[in-house]
């Protein structure tokens, strides 16, 4: 019987990207300078498949992940407790290692790399910026914690509202999820600020004393300003207690009743942002996994994001090529109304009514989106950039060839695997990776 | 008489013969099966949660169930059987892939068995799996073995609904060799990645 359906589920989505880890090392250091080889290879085991060998924050899992890895060759790092612009020092930068950065990939290697070994990495990082060569950590100083109280969160509401807060982090009294959108970092990725509800995703911790330096050193690199000159000191204190005050409970600690109310609201804000929802699930659904092409190690060819290409070929049912889910008109998803879109989605069936097979793409998983999730990947999808490539259409095989396989298949019980090939089969051909990626 | 028998003979060969290329060229329907059928069958592969006596775990487990069923962790976690992937061995994994990047892996078993599941992990050491592809004793997972990148878009609070569900999944004993070495387009020249079908698992 059909071993087909066991044979090419649709596997294939967990496919294309393949990265390679370890690549050539791409730093040039003077032999006085090279340093003792078992931080490298701890470097280049544990840090490397996120900030690259060269600490370019381009390693091979980069392209996934929001918010992206540190660039270390900058020497701008985020979580300090040095003044705004400066160097972090090699405490903070320990720190980063030992506790991590919550609600993102950086985790905390305590328990996993022994304390001289993390120690060893925050120094092993400061040889990729020149920075730390020439210029200081300047280390601010905490001045004594101001015990929260209600007074001192009602001063940290009000100093909350003259340091305008606001208008990037919401009105967090009632602010539950209203963060700005479209700031940008300096590395051009989109910087979300964070939602002061949920503090255990906050990237630098989450008590007071947190809180209060990062109102103090600011966030480098980011819109996140320090406070350092335009607030008294204490009330940055007061704004820390107001913030930690606003804490709502996570679900792994509501009620029952509490899930449901938070799931409901978490689908209506989800609804007033369809394209950040949309973006969020098309990332962690993973669908650049087919949707974009890559080469033979797996690095996602240039200026082909979600541009389709990849080749996959089934042998019984012949060979198919991803689609085009750019917005291009001609041979992307632009003439394609958002019920076509939807139903190829959620129901296998292309825009000229044609079927496709249950795998490698797998509608029957996705038609358990919800309309409203649906909804938004679409809006999404409509916000990628159009990139014209001509995806062939899937080639079927002979009669006699397809019986013969299917008798092999069928009779015989052979298993034919899904084989996925490198590269872009689509009309815009391989473009040759871009410097960067190619030492990455 | 004898002329009707090997008529009669000759009609069941020749209707053998159709029937079998009929076989052959229709089975598995997969074309003319109605949509809804493999809609269905995607989601009967996914417990529910009704058993689930808490109600607030039963939620955060219905939550990880949408997450998991529409991430379609399938893809990769299933046991393969002759006849598609085994339904009582949801998540019990065993697929195999030969990869460029990262030699011969086989999917892992995500069911809280004790031996050969993930019942001797620890949430963290899953989520860690999950958000940044490092085990307990610090070996990476290169992401495109498995797409943890992808998945660390997961907010923290979809993560552990995630995590909440696995633990609630019927727990299989089904042990999952080691990664090997090997290439894909050494099998088959251009190829980046094979996926079979078969179960490289040990029940």
């Amino acid at each position: 019987m059909p071993q087909v359906p066991s044979g090419l589920r649709r596997v294939a989505s967990a496919a294309v990207c393949l990265l390679l880890v370890g690549v050539a090392a791409g730093i040039a250091q003077s032999p006085a300078d090279a340093p003792p080889t078992d931080v490298k290879t701890l470097y280049d085991n544990s840090c490397a498949s996120c900030h690259g060998t060269d600490g370019r924050g381009h390693g091979p899992a980069a392209d996934a992940l929001n918010p992206k890895p540190r660039d270390f060759t900058r020497g701008t790092f985020k979580f300090r407790s040095t003044a705004s612009g400066s160097l972090p020092t090699d405490d903070d930068l320990y720190r980063a290692i030992s506790h991590g950065m919550p609600g993102t990939s950086m985790l905390s290697w305590k328990g996993i790399l022994t304390d001289d070994q993390m120690r060893a990495l925050a120094v092993y990082v400061k040889r990729f910026s020149p920075r730390f060569a020439t210029e200081q950590p300047v280390p601010l100083k905490a001045t004594p914690a101001v015990p929260s109280s209600p007074a001192s969160i009602e001063k940290g509401r009000a100093a909350y509202e003259s340091l305008a807060c606001g208008a990037c982090h919401g009105d967090a009294g009632g602010g539950h999820d209203a963060v700005a959108s479209g700031l940008q970092d300096d590395w051009g990725h989109e910087a979300v600020a964070p939602n002061l509800t949920e503090p255990w995703s906050f990237r630098g911790g989450r008590t007071a004393a947190d809180i209060y330096m990062r109102l103090k050193s600011g966030i480098n690199g980011t819109p996140m300003p320090s406070f350092a000159d335009t607030a008294r000191d204490e009330d940055l204190w007061h704004v820390a207690n107001y913030v930690v005050s606003l804490a709502r409970k996570p679900v792994w600690e509501m009620t029952a009743d509490e899930l449901k109310d938070h799931y409901a609201r978490r689908a209506a804000a989800d609804a007033a942002s369809p394209v950040q929802r949309g973006r969020s699930l098309v990332a962690s659904m993973a669908c650049g996994h087919c949707h974009t092409p890559a080469d033979r190690e797996g690095r996602a060819l240039p200026g082909l994001a979600f541009a389709g290409g990849v080749r996959m070929r089934l042998v019984v049912w012949g060979e198919v090529v991803s689609a085009n889910l750019t917005s291009d008109n001609e041979t992307g998803l632009g003439r394609s109304s958002d019920s076509d879109i939807k139903r190829a989605l959620t129901h296998g069936i292309k825009r000229d009514g044609s079927r496709m097979l249950p795998f490698p793409m797998g509608w029957p998983a996705y038609a358990h989106l919800t309309p409203q999730d649906q909804d938004a990947i679409v809006a999404y999808l409509r916000t990628i950039p159009a990139v014209k490539n001509q995806i062939p259409p899937p080639a079927r095989p002979g009669a006699l060839a397809y019986l013969a396989s299917k008798f092999q298949m069928l009779v015989r019980g052979k298993d034919f695997p899904i084989v996925i090939f490198a590269g872009n089969a689509g009309s815009a051909g391989n473009p040759a990776p871009s410097a960067a990626a190619a030492r990455r | 008489m004898k002329r009707m028998v090997k008529w009669a003979v000759l009609a069941v060969v020749v209707l053998a013969a159709f029937g079998f290329v009929g076989f052959l060229y229709f089975v598995p329907p997969l074309m003319s099966t109605d949509p809804q059928e493999f809609i269905n069958g995607e989601a009967a592969m996914a417990p529910p949660v009704d058993g689930i006596a808490d109600p607030a775990v039963r939620a955060l487990a219905e939550r990880g169930r949408y997450v998991l069923l529409t991430t379609e962790c399938t893809g990769c976690h299933v046991t393969p059987g002759p006849q598609g992937p085994l339904p009582d061995m949801y998540l019990a994994g065993g697929r195999r892939f030969t990869t460029n990047t990262h030699g011969v892996v086989v999917s892992r078993n995500l069911t809280p068995d004790k031996e050969t599941g993930l019942a001797s992990r620890t949430d963290d050491d899953v989520k860690r799996v999950l958000r940044s592809g490092v085990y307990p004793d610090g070996r990476s997972i290169p992401h495109g073995a498995m797409p943890w990148a992808q998945f660390s878009n997961w907010s923290d609070e979809d993560l552990h609904a995630v995590v909440v569900y696995l633990r609630h999944v019927k727990p299989v004993r089904h042990a999952i060799p080691p990664p090997a070495a090997g290439a894909a387009d050494a099998v088959i020249p251009g190829a980046f990645e094979i996926v079979e079908g078969v179960d490289a698992g040990k029940k």
